[in-house]
Formats: structure tokens, sequence, C-alpha cells
């Protein structure tokens, strides 16, 4: 059992794991988002990704989770199971951006170009909310990117 | 409809959808302390997580039952939604009380499989049929949850009841074959299906049993 | 925060077996005195990206034992700091922290327990349950020379499962290892166990 998003494989990575840990925080967290009419992962995003996409959208979404989304989101979360599931997830994140190797080659550049755009659609977003009303809504939608990831993973 | 006093009441609690194949029931309780006030409730549905409008629900508008089907409101399973419901009693009522973010995709449980069964001496074969999500009317086409889940396992459990032994098998396909089987020998059968992914119910089989037939040799003896 | 005159606990360090985690250190001594432990872990995440953040572990904060069960502190597969402090009322140790970090791939993994029986003639196997992290792959064979091996991952834990239907008076053996995916490693195979149709199960 490994993710295959596209030419890049992972290892190492049990997605049950990534399940339980945020279904164990799911109603807290989604809770604290109030701002309903705004969903950062919106089909634009997430729809018909290629396999050849996929590998530079989830560096570039992971990426973003663990510098942005989660950055200080563990000072604040004062419940315990948020804690801990919180670490599951953020470390196994790490697992995953630290083996994925998008091909850098220029014949490569339009999928990579596609996959910025589907990213940008997402950041922007994240951008127009204040910082830690994004922050929740993002970590609140895991759901969804672990759905996307799902497709991806090699039983 | 008379505009009520917000708040006079208290909220309804336990708010939530019961989903089973895709079929969204919203039910709740009445409020604390007025379960058996004669109260009607009023039912309303936000589009979908990202968009902007509630809706009313017209068909439970000023309801006695503590439930609301609103599975033609959520059929896009691939969506998020919410929905809210209020407790009216004369001129009174409750803030709205409010579920939590709803996924069908990844909430809905997974009924159990239609199981078939034939036998003859020494074999048992067991053709499994996913259940079909729900669907607005009968003439719609029908979906299998196995069309929706396309990782959907089934955990086949047999039973011998000669030997009182029980062992089980997770398999993907549709027809299972159990053979050599002992002759003249009631086995059990009880079916779960299993999706990988977040935690979620389950519900298995009936309980089905079959006799395997007399063997012929000795019956010729 | 009291003045540290209680001593830090010593000897830290990870005993792991079939991804069992187990943090021991050397107690604590203040003759007629209870000592309590606090125990706390922070992953590759943390240490990387807010390495002032320390998660108090989920069973052990606090503990009386001088040792702590850390299983399900430990959820990726990525170099984790542990750390350990003890208190005696309103007097707390200096933090002792476990050198190195500890990963679990490196956990020892020892051949699953089985049980291999037969109802009529199928070949049935019970496994041990070790937990969700764990796939079983079991290796069976007709015994007779030349005799193909077949393999099946099973994942079920903890129930019978069917693995083969068997021929009339022939004689089957099995043996299994375990499958951690979460680290990609094998355990050594078991020991193999053979049962015959119409037999008791055969001694090697």
């Amino acid at each position: 059992q490994e993710f295959q998003f596209g030419p890049c494989r992972v290892e190492g990575v049990v997605l049950q794991e990534l399940w339980e840990a945020f279904w164990a925080m799911k109603d807290i967290v989604q809770a604290k988002d109030n701002i309903t009419n705004v969903r950062l992962l919106r089909k634009e995003v997430l729809q018909n990704v290629s396999n050849a996409e996929s590998c530079y959208l989830i560096r570039a979404l992971l990426k973003f989770y663990l510098n942005t989304v989660f950055k200080n989101y563990q000072d604040k979360a004062a419940d315990f199971r948020v804690r801990k599931s919180f670490s599951t997830l953020a470390n196994n994140f790490v697992v995953i951006v630290s083996k994925l190797q998008p091909s850098q080659e220029n014949e490569m550049f339009s999928v990579s170009d596609s996959a910025r755009r589907r990213f940008l659609l997402f950041q922007r977003a994240f951008k127009q909310l204040d910082i830690e009303a994004a922050q929740t809504k993002a970590f609140g939608e895991v759901d969804i990117l672990l759905t996307w990831m799902e497709k991806f993973y090699q039983l | 409809a008379v505009p009520c006093v917000s708040g006079g009441l208290p909220k309804p609690t336990n708010i939530t959808f019961f989903s089973i194949n895709m079929r969204n029931i919203l039910q709740w309780s009445p409020p604390e302390g007025l379960q058996e006030a004669e109260l009607t409730y009023t039912v309303q549905y936000f589009i979908r997580y990202g968009q902007k409008k509630w809706l009313n629900k017209s068909e439970c508008r000023n309801i006695n039952r503590t439930c609301c089907d609103l599975s033609v409101e959520t059929s896009d399973y691939e969506h998020q939604y919410y929905a809210k419901v209020k407790a009216i009693w004369e001129t009174n009522c409750s803030k709205w009380a409010e579920t939590g973010r709803f996924y069908p995709f990844l909430e809905t449980q997974i009924g159990p499989p239609e199981v078939a069964l034939s036998t003859d001496e020494k074999s048992i074969s067991i053709v499994l049929t996913a259940p079909e999500k729900w669907k607005r009317n009968p003439e719609e086409s029908s979906i299998s949850m196995q069309q929706i889940y396309s990782n959907l396992k089934y955990n086949v459990s047999v039973y011998n009841a000669k030997s009182n032994r029980t062992w089980s098998q997770c398999v993907t396909n549709r027809t299972l074959v159990l053979s050599w089987l002992e002759p003249d020998t009631l086995y059990c059968v009880r079916v779960e299906t299993f999706v990988p992914g977040p935690p979620r119910l389950a519900q298995p089989s009936e309980k089905q049993c079959v006799r395997t037939q007399k063997d012929q040799t000795s019956a010729l003896k | 925060d009291g003045v540290a005159i209680l001593p830090a606990p010593q000897n830290l360090s990870v005993q792991s077996t079939n991804m069992k985690h187990l943090l021991t250190w050397s107690p604590v001594m203040v003759p007629g005195e209870i000592i309590y432990y606090f125990v706390e872990y922070q992953g590759e995440y943390e240490s990387l990206y807010m390495s002032h953040v320390w998660i108090p572990s989920s069973w052990c904060s606090p503990t009386k034992g001088p040792e702590c069960d850390i299983t399900d502190d430990i959820t990726a597969t990525v170099p984790y700091n542990l750390r350990v402090r003890a208190t005696q009322g309103s007097e707390t140790s200096a933090w002792s922290t476990l050198k190195p970090p500890f990963n679990r791939n490196s956990t020892i993994l020892t051949p699953p327990g089985m049980d291999v029986t037969k109802d009529g003639f199928h070949l049935v196997i019970k496994l041990e349950d070790l937990g969700s992290q764990f796939e079983f792959l079991v290796a069976y064979w007709r015994r007779e020379p030349g005799a193909k091996e077949h393999v099946k991952v099973v994942r079920s834990r903890g129930i019978p499962v069917h693995l083969e239907t068997m021929e009339p008076g022939a004689a089957y053996c099995v043996k299994v290892q375990t499958f951690v995916k979460a680290i990609g490693r094998h355990s050594p195979f078991s020991q193999a166990e053979c049962v015959k149709v119409q037999g008791e199960t055969l001694p090697l």
C-alpha cells in the first residue's frame, strides 16, 4: 500500500492513520469554521487532476499546509485530542513531502503550470480570509484533501 | 406564518444526519424538558458548503415528527452540507439548532449486500450484490454503491453448524464458491461490506443458512 | 517554578517490538517520597517548524512508574524527540531528553503466533492480533516434492480466516510473516505447521 501520484511514489504512510487522526478532531475543528459560504479546496482545484499533475499539486498543497496552515496552530490547539491528531497529520505530511520528487524537466512545464494554477486558486481563496479563519477553514477541509489523496492510494 | 418570539424555547438537541446508502435523514430530539409538549418543527438546509443560501424545506415546515428526509437536497455526495431545525410552540420558538458539516461521501453507512446462496452436494456458491444508492424515484436508473466506492470489499463469514466452527474470507469480487464442504451439513453465511477510509458504521447482512445436499454415493448404497 | 534540586531521570531508552514502543528510564529515588514523571514528545514536524512545542504523552503525563507506553504517541515514521522529568510536590527536575531520537522503523519484528486448523477440507488459520499496522503474508504449500508455494495476504486479525480448500488425503504446510506497511518491513517467517486432511496436526 502506497501513494502513486503519477511518477511520484510514496511509501511508509498509512492513509488509515491519517483518516483516524482527522476523524478524532473533525467535529471540533469544523465547528470553529463559521465562514460556511467559502470552500478553499473547491472542485476546480481538485477535479480531473491528471496523474502527471498530481505530484506537483500534492507537493504544493502539503508544503502550504506545513508552512502556513499548520503554523502556530499547535499553540492554539488547546484540546488534547486535536494536538495529538494534528501532530499525526503534520508528521505524516512531512514524510510525504520528503518523498515527492516531481520532475523538473522542461517538457513537464505545461503540466506543472497547470498544477500551479490549481494551487493558486486555493491559495488566493485562503489569502482573502483573515489568517486565523483561513487556517481553521483549511484545517477543517483536510477531509476533502484526504478524499482526493485516496484516489492515488494503491491498495 | 405568524412570526414567533425567537429564543422563547430551548433548542432541539442531538441534531444529526442518519445516512445509509446516501439516503440522508435529518433527525433530532425534542428540546430538554419538552419531550411531552405538542411542539412543531421547521427545517432549513444550507444549499452546500461554499455557497451562501439557507433554504426552507417546505415539506418540513411546522411538522410534528423529529425527522426530515433531505436526501434530494444532499444528493451530490461529493459536496458538504449543513442543516438546522427550530422548535415552535404557539408564539414561541427556539433558536436554530445546527448540524456539523455533513459529508455524505465519507459519512454514509454502506448497507449490507444482497446475498444469494445455492448449493449442491459439497459446495455452496455465494453471489453478492452491493446495495444500491438511494434514488429519488423507482424509475431512476440504479447506481450500485460499488460504482461509488471502487475499493468496496466484502467480509464473508461462514459458520459450520456441525463442527461449530466459523471462518471468514475477505473478497472483492461478487461470486465466491465454497467447495469440498461436508454433505448434509448446515452452513450459515453473513456478509459485511467494508470501505477503506474514515471509520464508518457497517451493517452486516442477515444470517442466511443452507444445507448441503446428502452424499449421493452413500444414498445409492 | 521549583528550583531543580530533584535530579533528572537518567538512562532513557526505548524498547520497541512489533510496533509497541516502551520508553524506560532509571527511577529517581527520594526516600519516603512519591515521585511522579511527566513524558512529552515532538515529531520531526514539531522539531522542524515549532521546536518550542512539546506534546504531553497520552498516558504518562503524569505517571508513577519509570516507564511509559508511547505507542499511541508515535504515529508517523519520522524521528521523535522524547523527554522526561520528575516531580515531587512542587519540586521539578530538569528535563532529560532521549538521545538519539526514536524512529519506529527500528522496531523489532517477530514472527506472529498462528493457529492452523481445518474444518473438513478447509484449511483455516487464525493469526495473532498485533494491531491495525500489521498485514500477514501467509505462505502455504502441499507437502509433496516439487510443490508450489502459494502466498496470500491476510489483513484479518484474531479471527479464523479461510486459506485454502484442500484435496482429500493431502497434507498442507503453512508459515507466516508479518508486514508493517508504515515502515515497509517484514518479520522473519514463523516455523511451518502442517495439517493432514484426515488426521491431526503433524509435528514438523
